[in-house]
């Protein structure tokens, strides 16, 4: 259709970035957020991960997990009271986080962009969706505004919205127009990594679907890497290569979607899918897990799903599991698995 | 795997409509063409007196009979010195509504600016802003009004000096207003600006790379036009009000005849107890009339500005 946007990386790389460097790696990532009574809320800690380049990686967990922070750190949109107190972001290879707020202009929408979740929200109300898609591009990219309103209009048929349609205003679309309209916008720089954070909730099935298979073209075209934040499992069984399970703040389970979803290891993962509705099983009652997740001011000292855990062991309760490296790619954090079943 | 199905076509293609003019769509709505018409015809009015009825007559040109009721040759009546008060009163237009429009752009200019950057930037900007708003808000708008009045006088001075071909003590009136109104619109645009602050998209802008002034003047400024335009509407009907109250207790400007010198003048000289009505009545509707007229223009406005509203119509 549009042989400019089929064409990967029409802008340079950055300058310092290393071509055999994963596309990202998140290394033991902390943030903070900061509460009025002067105690901290540690909602995301220790948090380790990597994307290959055109790889689809799903983040999956309860909520108030980390996933969205985790998210929005790599963008820095973190709300005022949220820093990122360790770790590093490796974009190409390149650290961004001690990058100031001007030097991360070059890789915010530009490299990274996001589908919020909400499009009703995260759509200016009063304007036009064709300007709202153009404003990166002027912006970002420094295009004049014929260019960037030719280019809105050709991103809006690329995710299957008649160009006609840019007069309208947000209210004027449907639902899954609207978040189809999310989607150019995050396109409209042309990025390497797309975050979609839950992109389809709040869409009836139907259109969820499409959404999704939307995604997954526009990854296999334009050669995108997809980070898919949801709860919902399926979609990232569906979407993804690799998943990645977080419970309170840290990951408690990452690897191939499908050796995670076949055989889970961790018991979080393990209550996780066994509180999701399967609809070839016949029982009528799903598992819950008893319990809330941990006050994250004051987690518990070991691992922080020990309090609700039906393996718990002693040693769970005092001492942080280590992650043990399967052969399979799996890398789980749990005490079940002694260190010599790693690689 | 099937290549996905991705509908290009939803439905029928709606061909870009093209949105008919402002005035158009304010001339369709019965509220927006009836205040159209009645500010136009005050417009007219304050444009060409000297057309309509000669030059304003003064103490010494005056030729009418005193204090006379409408009769053949004065259709509104005369005044205790013989002027006709058809001459005074459309006269009068111009001073009203040229005091009403500079106070509401001042007032609605201070109000959007303040209300924004206060809500948007917050912090210790925005508390000291909003004290200064509250301060404004408590103190008896008519009082300070009054104070104001002499101080600003005493600043700019009086008599016959211009400022832009208006005169010095018309401008002390207008910034009066202004001073005393602008604190009730900061107060409001702020407390929508801060809402819309937390909308996601401001952060997506933000993302996207706007800077603060692009996310106050495309953003923010957008999403609030219809309470602006709905202030300045309130603004400019309190405007002229204000400016009225400050005439009839004496503070206007005795050779620049406003509906407000009017009243005051119909007080002096005890209209109401002669029962000479026609000497307030049609001032007093005049007033009634450009209130009323605006009321309905700011609700026409604002349904057609606001999207929404017009969506579901």
């Amino acid at each position: 259709m549009t042989t400019a946007i089929r064409d990967r990386r029409q802008w340079p790389l950055p300058k310092l970035a290393d071509p055999n460097a994963p596309l990202l790696e998140v290394r033991d990532l902390a943030v903070r957020f900061s509460m009025p009574d002067s105690a901290s809320v540690r909602a995301v800690d220790g948090v380790s991960f990597m994307m290959q380049h055109g790889e689809a990686l799903g983040i999956a967990g309860e909520s108030g997990c980390g996933k969205t922070t985790t998210a929005l750190s790599l963008l820095r949109l973190l709300p005022s009271n949220g820093r990122i107190t360790a770790g590093s972001i490796n974009l190409y290879g390149i650290d961004l986080v001690p990058k100031t707020e001007s030097q991360l202009a070059r890789y915010r929408w530009r490299e990274i962009s996001m589908v919020f979740q909400g499009a009703m929200n995260a759509l200016n109300p009063v304007r036009r969706i064709g300007e709202q898609i153009a404003a990166p591009i002027e912006i970002r990219l420094g295009q004049p505004q014929d260019a960037s309103n030719k280019r809105a209009g050709e991103l809006l048929e690329l995710v299957g919205i008649p160009k006609q349609r840019a007069s309208a205003y947000p209210h004027e679309l449907s639902g899954g127009m609207r978040q189809r309209a999310m989607i150019a916008m995050a396109l409209a720089c042309d990025p390497a990594l797309v975050i979609g954070d839950e992109p389809t909730t709040a869409l009836d099935v139907m259109v969820q679907a499409q959404i999704l298979q939307l995604l997954e073209r526009l990854r296999r075209d334009l050669g995108l890497s997809l980070m898919l934040i949801t709860h919902d499992l399926s979609v990232i069984a569906e979407t993804c290569d690799r998943v990645m399970v977080m419970y309170a703040g840290r990951v408690a389970e990452e690897g191939p979607v499908r050796r995670v979803f076949s055989a889970p290891r961790h018991p979080y993962t393990r209550k996780l899918m066994s509180a999701f509705p399967n609809i070839r099983a016949d029982r009528r009652t799903l598992d819950v897990i008893p319990g809330t997740p941990p006050d994250l001011r004051n987690p518990p000292p070991g691992c922080r799903f020990a309090p609700r855990c039906a393996d718990a062991m002693n040693v769970c309760r005092t001492d942080v599991p280590p992650e043990i490296r399967f052969e399979d790619g799996v890398r789980v954090a749990c005490h079940l698995y002694p260190a010599a079943a790693g690689a | 795997m099937t290549s996905p199905v991705v509908p290009v076509n939803l439905g029928v293609v709606a061909p870009a409509r093209r949105k008919p003019g402002l005035l158009r769509q304010l001339v369709s709505r019965p509220d927006g063409l009836a205040g159209l018409l009645i500010l136009a015809f005050f417009t007219v009015l304050a444009m060409f007196p000297n057309l309509l009825v000669g030059p304003l007559e003064t103490a010494i040109t005056a030729t009418g009979p005193r204090l006379a009721p409408p009769q053949a040759g004065y259709p509104l009546g005369t005044d205790e010195l013989g002027r006709s008060m058809l001459n005074l009163v459309v006269h009068a237009t111009r001073v009203s509504m040229v005091i009403g429009l500079l106070a509401t752009l001042v007032t609605v200019f201070i109000g959007a600016l303040l209300g924004i950057t206060s809500g948007y930037v917050g912090g210790r900007l925005d508390a000291v802003t909003m004290r200064i708003a509250d301060f404004f808000l408590v103190i008896p708008t008519f009082v300070l009004a009054i104070i104001l009045t002499a101080i600003i006088r005493d600043v700019l001075g009086t008599g016959s000096k211009e400022i832009f071909g208006i005169r010095l003590s018309l401008i002390t009136i207008v910034i009066v207003i202004g001073i005393t109104s602008w604190s009730a619109t900061a107060r409001i645009i702020r407390s929508q600006t801060l809402s819309l602050k937390q909308r996601a998209f401001v952060d997506r802008a933000r993302v996207i790379g706007s800077g603060d002034w692009r996310i106050m003047r495309k953003h923010i400024l957008p999403n609030v036009t219809n309470l602006i335009v709905a202030n300045a509407v309130l603004t400019f009907a309190g405007a002229i009000l204000l400016e009225t109250t400050l005439s009839f207790v004496g503070l206007g400007d005795p050779f620049q005849p406003s509906w407000g010198q009017i009243l005051d003048a119909a007080r002096n000289v005890g209209a109401p107890g002669l029962g000479a009505w026609w000497y307030f009545v049609p001032a007093g509707i005049c007033i009634v009339l450009v209130v009323f007229a605006f009321t309905l223009l700011g609700s026409a406005l604002d349904a057609i500005l606001n999207p929404k509203l017009q969506a579901r119509r």
